[in-house]
């Protein structure tokens, strides 16, 4: 009887903790929030390892009584969960995608609200010795070469797409550059760990400022090429069309792009890492699409 | 109609028939033992009268309810039965709880249950084992908490399919005296099956034989032993003497019979010129160093051909035109200075004579 | 060797001073795969015994389906919990995606087969002489379902320590419906992937350290159900 009876009660133990655990995520008023006051935004890479995001967010979730969930993603991904409607807002860099999401109705708008450049990163030794040249030069001497490796993205982001923009502008077609050698690196991964992974091989690749200074003390790669009208780097939101996806919120979706482009808000995102890094991370550009 | 009732029961195993044409009755209140060798079926038919399987044809009657296939019947007939397995498991649990089981199943009430398995606990004596893990028993005492499990439940028939198979003799015997408690106080049905024939006659109050999964012959204990009906059954129960003739006088019903010359003088009802099997049991057999004046009418001369040691007892073997097996205590064989190749006269009554029809 | 000391450092400075992003995070990893262990076992102890208790055609074939489904990859499931649950999916209309909700039925998903099969296998190990007892005593189908598990009842624990633990140390499935959103379905293990890829190593060694230690405890919790 005894030992049945210790049984009982490990046994109740057990149930209660879980009862009270699954409770407790009821409770926990924020998690039980039903869909329509949760914002969903899938972002880019880039916006989100530069810390940018995790700064916006918490000031409009505030203004704006909402749940904000950010989904870590790439250009690629993101639109496919825009098509789908499974996000009710995106934050990109790859205006041709961009404006083709647009035109195919999965999108309202394109509202461009900040940018800053691209560069090519690389080791300090510069084994290719492209340091200083033109984005279009320095690549065509990476493939004609071979002597320094390149990592890609590999995963249809904005940064991959203007990747692919400078191969076309050296002349080089993309899927012999893939097939190119052991020098061409297709990582699949977001910004962030793509410049690890080419500090730990020594090798170059494409980035956006923005992260590669946040990301500063983290690897050792120095600035090879940045120089160039194609280096551009344009970040836009684009609200989900609801006609396409009944379910999504569009209406918050619209307070987030005209949180965005707000002067003030611009001007936090003018003023984002000056402190840290000595200049800015990204450039308010209000709505309008900069000219280099 | 009887408590147990089956008709034309039959049990196969893969296109095998186990049992064939299986026809029973088991009255309420009696010993039933169903005695046979090893691999006769009786295990099989226990489990199909116990309701655990289905049978491949044939009818089960419970209580003249016919509980051949009803999901349902069986179900409330097995709840008036218990059945205790030649090897029981017991439930990983404490003796009690094992007790208790089948009342607990059964939705009874946490008093009554209390007292009914202490009540059978103490019947079986492994009171004193109430909260000990049932895994940890031994053979002897697992026996028991099965058959008090069994017990537990009031059942209005206690099957036990070889009781005290694998067990010591002292074990045996506790257990038998539990039956015989039972029996005796609570005219519990009991149908068992054993291979023991002498256990069979210690408790049961009618027998039937089963052998390549046909009954042989039903009957009391003594109907059995003394008077089998074939030589098959005759040879099982232990008869050692089946001696082969031809009768060929007659006189009102005493017969004498032809055995390779020697003539043996029987009580049967047999005519003349019927070839016969005459089953002398050995312990009817005496012998003596003379001729000696008695009633009986069968004395032969012969020498005595072997001498077995058989615990208290001897197996003397005498040639005497034909072979004949005694069996003395080994004091008697002492006395009477037995030994092999002794002149004996071998005596038996023509009463102590089984006469059967020879089929061969 | 100073980077998983580090790391081991950094769990016990995390766990002792409770820093809240961690508990947070170990406390949904807890509560999301305990959620998950707990509908897959009341899934799969029933639709075990009634399994193990019948014969049906195609009774083996079902089994070997379900042990195949074992070491399904968590991506697979992830992917095709994805496809169903999406907005543009046949489920979209629940509007589940990305949330802790999703993740749960993934998992459900992914380590039913596993606790399935390991119930089953558990149940064929109990003696035939124990349900043939339990049917002379008068055991009802149910009664006797019961009791075979509790004779069992060694192997069924270690079939649901073995969903849970699937259920708690995967990735892919997390990650994929889940969206590893922070505040609301980052767990232990996507927290621990997206730590590495950002190379913040100290804290993932820390949150692997945490992540085994809850294992480890549940482990022993239900060790002692086992030795009962």
């Amino acid at each position: 009887m005894k030992g049945k009876t210790r049984f009982l009660i490990l046994v109740s133990l057990v149930l209660l903790s879980l009862i009270a655990s699954i409770t407790g995520c009821a409770a926990q008023g924020a998690e039980a929030l039903p869909p329509q006051e949760r914002l969903r935004v899938a972002t880019t890479t880039s916006l989100y390892d530069t810390g940018l995001w995790g700064y916006l967010e918490p000031i409009f979730e505030k203004e704006y009584g909402v749940e904000v969930d950010i989904l870590y993603a790439g250009t690629g991904i993101a639109l496919e969960y825009g098509r789908r409607g499974d996000v009710d807002v995106i934050t990109v860099h790859s205006k041709t995608s961009e404006e083709q999401f647009v035109a195919e109705g999965y999108g309202l708008e394109r509202v461009p609200f900040a940018y800053n450049y691209f560069l090519i990163v690389g080791p300090e030794a510069d084994p290719a010795g492209i340091k200083g040249w033109s984005p279009e030069d320095a690549f065509k001497k990476l493939f004609d070469t071979g002597s320094g490796s390149f990592i890609s993205r590999g995963d249809d982001s904005g940064t991959h797409s203007k990747e692919k923009a400078i191969w076309k502008q050296a002349g080089l077609d993309y899927e012999v550059i893939r097939e190119a050698g052991q020098w061409y690196i297709e990582a699949g991964r977001g910004m962030g760990p793509t410049l690890l992974m080419a500090s730990e091989k020594q090798a170059y690749t494409l980035t956006d400022m923005g992260t590669f200074l946040s990301y500063k003390g983290k690897t050792e790669l120095v600035p090879i090429v940045d120089q160039g009208s194609i280096l551009l780097n344009v970040y836009s939101a684009i609200v989900i069309n609801p006609e396409k996806n009944p379910k999504t919120n569009a209406e918050m979706a619209e307070n987030l792009i005209y949180f965005l482009t707000s002067p003030e808000i611009q001007e936090l995102i003018g003023n984002y890492g000056v402190k840290e890094y000595g200049m800015q991370l990204f450039i308010p550009c209000a709505g309008a699409e900069p000219t280099s | 109609m009887a408590l147990i009732e089956t008709i034309d029961l039959q049990q196969k195993y893969d296109k095998q028939y186990i049992l064939k044409s299986i026809d029973l009755s088991i009255n309420r209140n009696e010993v039933f033992a169903l005695i046979g060798p090893t691999g006769a079926g009786k295990t099989t038919l226990i489990r199909l009268l116990a309701l655990l399987e289905l049978p491949a044809s044939g009818k089960i009657y419970f209580d003249r309810i016919d509980v051949t296939h009803s999901k349902r019947l069986r179900l409330e007939a097995r709840r008036r039965m218990s059945l205790v397995l030649q090897k029981p498991v017991v439930f990983n649990m404490s003796v009690f709880d094992n007790a208790a089981c089948g009342l607990r199943w059964r939705h009874e009430n946490r008093e009554a249950i209390r007292q009914q398995v202490n009540s059978v606990l103490e019947l079986v004596g492994m009171a004193d084992y109430k909260n000990r893990n049932a895994r940890t028993l031994s053979g002897g005492e697992t026996q028991r908490l099965a058959i008090a499990r069994a017990l537990a439940v009031k059942p209005e028939v206690l099957f036990l399919d070889e009781p005290t198979a694998n067990l010591d003799p002292v074990s045996i015997s506790k257990i038998e005296e539990i039956l015989a408690h039972i029996i005796r106080e609570q005219k519990t049905t009991v149908v068992m099956a054993t291979h023991d024939m002498a256990q069979g006659q210690r408790l049961a109050g009618r027998i039937a034989v089963l052998m390549h999964g046909e009954i042989l012959q039903i009957g009391s204990p003594g109907d059995i032993f003394s008077l089998p009906e074939s030589r098959e059954l005759a040879e099982f129960v232990g008869v050692d003497n089946i001696l082969s003739g031809v009768i060929v006088a007659r006189d009102d019903n005493l017969v004498t019979i032809d055995v390779n010359g020697s003539l043996i003088q029987a009580i049967s009802n047999y005519g003349l010129g019927e070839e016969v099997h005459a089953l002398i049991r050995p312990e009817d057999v005496t012998l003596a160093p003379h001729k000696e004046a008695s009633s009986a009418r069968n004395t032969f001369e012969g020498r005595i051909a072997r001498i077995f040691s058989l615990g208290p007892l001897s197996r003397v073997e005498v040639a005497c035109g034909f072979p004949l097996l005694s069996v003395v205590t080994k004091k008697s064989a002492e006395d009477l200075s037995l030994t092999v190749g002794k002149k004996v006269y071998a005596t038996f009554k023509a009463t102590a004579i089984h006469i059967i029809k020879r089929w061969n | 060797m100073t980077e998983l000391w580090q790391g081991l450092v950094k769990a016990v400075e995390l766990i002792i001073s409770l820093d809240p992003e961690v508990m947070v995070v170990a406390g949904r990893s807890l509560r999301i795969s305990a959620t998950s262990a707990t509908i897959a076992a009341l899934i799969c102890l029933p639709l075990g015994s009634f399994i193990h208790c019948h014969r049906f055609p195609g009774k083996r074939l079902l089994i070997n389906i379900v042990q195949t489904l074992f070491s399904i990859p968590t991506v697979a499931v992830g992917l095709f919990v994805f496809v169903l649950f999406s907005r543009a999916g046949p489920l979209g209309g629940l509007n589940l995606m990305f949330t802790p909700t999703v993740m749960i039925l993934g998992q459900v998903i992914l380590i039913t087969p596993v606790m399935l099969g390991l119930t089953i296998s558990a149940l064929s190990g109990v003696d035939k002489a124990i349900t043939d007892t339990a049917i002379a005593l008068g055991a009802s189908g149910f009664q006797m379902a019961v009791i075979t598990l509790k004779e069992a009842r060694y192997a069924v624990v270690a079939a649901l320590i073995m969903g849970f633990g699937r259920a708690v140390s995967e990735v892919g499935l997390a990650l994929m419906v889940g969206g590893n959103i922070k505040g609301f379905t980052r767990t232990l293990t996507t927290a621990i992937s997206l730590e590495t890829s950002k190379g913040d190593l100290e804290l993932s060694i820390a949150l692997g350290i945490i992540l085994i230690s809850i294992a480890l405890i549940i482990n022993i919790a239900l060790n002692r159900i086992q030795q009962r």
